[in-house]
């Protein structure tokens, strides 16, 4: 049976500017459901990044609610949206968002160790060697290339086994062949873990590999011109 | 988030240096506070130790009547040191010689603080020993053995008892005090004065009981006792006041020292605590993407802050105290005294200091820190709300406030610097972010390094202006330190100058003033002045009689009587050190009875201009008008009169003259040439008094050297920290300009013109801050006059440039050496 994990409703994002409101985000409806791979498409300014934001509750919205699997995001404060993130959430940034001041295993180990876990070190190394960095463990972000430091990202973000992957241009940063190794290990892990994956992207071949496309135009959503599959 | 993560990433943090600079300036927050109050702890009680040395005592209680058994027994029940002395005016006689001697009788427990000096030689440096003359033996003045001929072991006659020569007295510790002890000293054993029979109703005696020990315990006895009307309480600040003062403003001085030391850490502590969460914003903002709730990121960076606190505090005591000892051990040499063990207040203070400056100063940043946007993650444009300013500077100045009065144990001194350092702020704080507001031009002007620089200057105006005023406020406070400490030592040393006359001679006859003028000038070097002295006293004020006239002024009947007996001089010119605060000074051959008063004498008394005073002069009448009032310097050690008549008034009465010079130590003699030459004059010795206001204002200046060097490291690390903080959005611009091609030439010429501007901005803040502050001081809490700088109107600009270019270019190498690339990618 589906169930849906992330939904929206009526969701509307404006922000203030010196030259009056500004609408970034126009009555967005939408629904996600367990297991799906879906991709956000949609040009520079568009308002995709904007959505992943406030889908994943690292932002929120002017109006409108958004549901992440039973808590309504909308109605939980900053302390609330921070648990539910810490228990159902993982993260792929496009500029890795590794912490400088910590090694690729302590880095990978901090979803865990921020939930009390006490397993944290194991899992870390487990998931390190998944992604072919088990020679790196101890290698600050500066001391390891592009591809190599988005590995550390992707493990770290399967690191508290969520049930949901948020991805922002993931490979944006990458070259195309480290774009392809990095996009195939996150599918791997994804199809792996059993979870469900929204990810932000231009590349439109990477979208196409995910089940469902969610165009994204003048912060409204357009039908796609990529297939839909539902899953 | 658990102990065990927040104590790795302190370690983390402190290792990778993103809290170094934290931990170092809460290191030099306690390290400062710590040493400076241990030192000045010890040191003054050195200094009060030292100073007790001119009452021989912690306290006196003299009287000219005998100190009764009870106030004895009083003090030995609550533990304190007792000695008794009895100091009286007599003729000693040696073979068919005899000489007026100043003879002081002791016991056995003289002196409880300071030493006698004593030797075998007259006129030849002695050493300090612990006895006083054994029953049946004196110990003599060195000028006593050649004036009356003796040596060692010969027999001299005090009234009735023959006694012993034993030894030579160089030097006892409250001759000092004691400047109207006239003639040389003959110190005798307490056990002899009966023999003498010399102790007679009428005689001239000043009985004296000396106390040492605990303030409490003496303060308490003070209390006891029923002193009034006849026995007076001396302590050092009432019998010594010049050497009270000088303690006092020491005092003020280094405790001001201490409190500017406190701000500039404190400073230093907020600028790179929000350097430091200002570069963790990412880092808190990951976190919070991965589950943090703000509530764990402040439990969180509350206990890092906590941990790094309680390490430097622990760091800071420890380094504090091995700085105290390192400053003990190089001033050894220079400080006699032996300096008593500290207290624990000192380790308080500074444990505190680290405490609240981690509180006040560092904590608002890191609270901050839970505010960050977790969406800041994926859009780094979105800026972090900024800190509450009410938070931020509401937090810095109460903590200032409490650490500040607490430190001072001075409302009024801390709430005027506070109250100073805000209104320069916000006054210069305005000039300059309107100067740099001016001439706005669009781009980086990235042409020349000196456009560059301004179009960076004018660009991160808020930030600059931050800046000047931090880099201000420092340089200001090191300012005032210096400008301070210079006038407190000028003044010090202009009281007691090198060569100040230590020697007065009074009751020289008219007839003998040229003789005794000659025979200075060969073997001394004379003093300023000469004045004639006639004792006289009022007896009528203009209607009334002056006895009528003090009634109905309303003056206490127990105060100063106007009829007493005072001495009259007369003068043509205003003596040195006088002032005229009303009316005018007579002209030189004006042959009008006028009169000039002390400013206080005539509000004690209700005199004005315009009153017109009877003086009797030995039954002569003489009328004078009150044509000047007069200010004048106490601390000058120089005579001073309360009523100075116009040469018409006085000039024909009989009157003896007095004077002053200045001789050297080894030619102490002389004395007995003039006193054999002119038997009748008076010589008053105050070269020991001299000798020892000049060792204590030695040692304090050097106290007050030291806190200076101490605030000067606060101020530095106050620089570094402020130009730490500017450095990621400078290394980031540079980083793109040089990216972009700019040379490193570029770059450094940029740097350089920047850090000129700043500091040549900083520095005239600087001045005028200063300049108002010191003028406050002076006049609030030093009770000076306040005077204007004008040597530092060009100094604190150029200086400031200078200071802020060298510290700015070697704190910002990084930024020229550090490959583009690197900057690029954020990895510096």
């Amino acid at each position: 049976m589906s169930r849906t994990v992330v939904s929206a409703e009526r969701l509307e994002k404006i922000v203030q500017t010196s030259a009056g409101e500004l609408v970034i985000l126009d009555g967005i409806d939408l629904e996600i459901n367990k297991g799906e791979t879906v991709a956000v498409v949609g040009a520079s300014g568009s308002g995709k990044t904007t959505l992943l934001g406030i889908l994943a509750g690292l932002d929120t919205a002017t109006a409108g609610s958004v549901k992440l699997l039973d808590a309504n995001l909308t109605d939980l404060d900053e302390e609330a949206r921070a648990l539910a993130r810490g228990q159902h959430v993982g993260f792929v940034f496009q500029s890795f968002q590794l912490l400088a001041s910590l090694t690729a295993l302590e880095n990978v180990m901090l979803p865990v160790e921020l939930r009390g876990d006490t397993m944290a070190q194991s899992q870390a190394r487990e998931l390190l060697e998944k992604v072919g960095l088990a020679d790196r463990l101890d290698h600050y972000p500066r001391q390891l290339s592009g591809g190599e430091q988005q590995r550390v990202a992707i493990a770290r973000a399967f690191a508290s086994n969520p049930t949901v992957l948020f991805a922002d241009e993931p490979t944006g940063n990458l070259d195309t062949q480290t774009g392809e190794l990095i996009c195939q290990l996150l599918f791997d892990l994804n199809t792996e873990f059993g979870t469900t994956l929204v990810m932000v992207t231009h590349d439109l071949s990477l979208a196409a590999r995910c089940g469902r496309t969610i165009a994204i135009s003048g912060g409204r959503i357009v039908p796609s011109q990529l297939k839909e599959v539902a899953q | 988030m658990n102990f065990k993560l927040v104590a790795r990433m302190a370690w983390r943090d402190v290792r990778s240096g993103e809290m170094g600079l934290l931990l170092v300036a809460l290191l030099v927050a306690v390290g400062t506070v710590t040493s400076i109050s241990l030192f000045v702890d010890r040191l003054q009680s050195a200094l009060l130790e030292e100073s007790s040395n001119f009452l021989a005592a912690d306290r006196q209680i003299s009287s000219g009547q005998a100190i009764p058994e009870d106030f004895v027994l009083q003090a030995q029940q609550r533990g304190l040191g007792t000695a008794q002395t009895l100091v009286f005016p007599s003729m000693v006689f040696a073979d068919d010689l005899n000489q007026l001697v100043s003879v002081k009788a002791v016991d056995a427990t003289y002196p409880l603080r300071g030493e006698l000096i004593v030797g075998s030689e007259p006129f030849k440096r002695g050493a300090p020993t612990d006895d006083v003359p054994e029953p049946g033996t004196v110990w003599l003045d060195s000028r006593l053995f050649p004036a009356m001929n003796l040596d060692l072991g010969d027999s001299i006659e005090v009234g009735m008892a023959k006694l012993t020569v034993a030894r030579v007295l160089i030097a006892e510790p409250d001759r000092g005090g004691s400047i109207f002890d006239l003639g040389p000293r003959l110190l005798m054993n307490m056990q002899d004065v009966g023999a003498t029979e010399v102790v007679q109703p009428g005689s001239r005696l000043s009985y004296r009981l000396l106390l040492s020990g605990d303030e409490v315990e003496l303060e308490d006895l003070r209390g006891a006792l029923p002193l009034e009307p006849d026995y007076k309480w001396v302590s050092v600040r009432e019998s010594s006041p010049r050497i009270g003062r000088a303690l006092d403003r020491a005092e003020s001085f280094l405790l001001l020292g201490g409190l500017l030391g406190v701000l500039l850490a404190g400073i230093a502590v907020g600028l790179s605590a929000h350097r430091y969460a200002q570069r963790h914003f990412d880092h808190v903002g990951v976190l919070k993407t991965l589950g943090a709730t703000p509530a764990q990121i402040l439990r969180g960076f509350m206990s890092l802050l906590l941990l790094v606190g309680l390490a430097a505090i622990g760091l800071g005591l420890f380094l504090g105290s091995l700085l105290h000892v390192a400053i003990v051990e190089i001033l050894a040499t220079l400080i006699a005294v032996d300096l008593p063990l500290p207290t624990a207040r000192p380790f308080l203070l500074g444990a505190a200091t680290g405490l609240i400056c981690a509180l006040a100063f560092a904590m608002p940043a890191f609270i901050h820190l839970k505010n960050v946007a977790p969406m800041r993650v994926i859009r780094r444009d979105l800026g972090v709300a900024p800190l509450s300013r009410w938070l931020s500077y509401g937090a810095a100045a109460g903590g200032s406030l409490v650490l500040l009065v607490w430190y001072t144990k001075d409302l009024w001194l801390t709430l005027w610097t506070l109250v100073s350092i805000v209104s320069i702020c916000l006054i210069f704080g305005t000039l300059a972010w309107g100067l740099l507001k001016g001439g706005r031009v669009a781009g980086m002007q990235a042409k020349s390094g000196w456009r560059l620089a301004l179009a960076g200057l004018q660009r991160r105006r808020a930030e600059n202006t931050a800046q000047i005023l931090i880099f201000g406020v420092a340089i200001m406070l090191l300012l005032v330190m210096v400008l301070i400490r210079t006038a407190l030592i000028d003044e010090w040393r202009s009281q007691v100058p090198e060569d100040a006359a230590n020697h007065f001679v009074m009751n020289i006859a008219e007839d003998e003033v040229d003789g005794v003028r000659e025979l200075v000038r060969e073997r001394a070097t004379e003093g300023e002045f000469l004045f004639p002295m006639i004792n006289g006293r009022v007896v009528q004020v203009n209607d009334l009689s002056a006895k009528a006239w003090q009634e109905t002024a309303g003056r206490n009947s127990d105060g100063p009587r106007l009829t007493s007996e005072r001495s009259l001089t007369w003068s043509v010119r205003v003596p040195e050190d006088n002032e005229i605060a009303a009316g005018r000074w007579w002209s030189a051959d004006s042959s009008e009875a006028e009169v000039s008063l002390e400013q206080g004498y005539a509000e004690d008394f209700d005199l004005g201009l315009g009153d017109r005073m009877e003086f009797d002069v030995g039954g002569r009448k003489v009328w004078a008008t009150v044509t000047s009032i007069r200010s004048l310097e106490w601390e000058s050690m120089t005579p001073n009169f309360f009523i100075i008549l116009s040469p018409g008034a006085l000039q024909g009465f009989p009157a003896t003259y007095m004077t002053s010079f200045f001789l050297e130590p080894e030619e102490k003699v002389f004395l007995n040439t003039l006193l054999s030459r002119y038997p009748t004059i008076t010589v008053i010795e105050i070269d020991a008094l001299i000798a020892q206001v000049q060792k204590i204002v030695g040692q304090v200046s050097q106290a007050v050297e030291l806190v200076l060097a101490l605030v000067l490291l606060s101020g530095a690390l106050v620089l570094v920290a402020s130009i730490q903080a500017s450095r990621d959005t400078r290394m980031a611009e540079h980083g793109l300009i040089r990216a972009l091609g700019g040379t490193r030439a570029l770059i450094g010429g940029s740097l350089t013109a920047e850090f000129l501007v700043l500091g040549t901005f900083a520095g005239i803040v600087a001045v005028f801050g200063a300049e108002l502050v010191v003028a406050m001081l002076q006049m609030q809490v030093f009770r000076m006059e306040a005077e204007a700088h004008p040597w530092i109107w060009l100094l604190g600009p150029s200086a400031g440039a200078l200071i802020i270019t060298i510290v700015g270019l070697l704190g910002s190498r990084s930024l020229i050496d550090t490959p583009p690339m690197s900057v690029l990618r954020g990895l510096y």
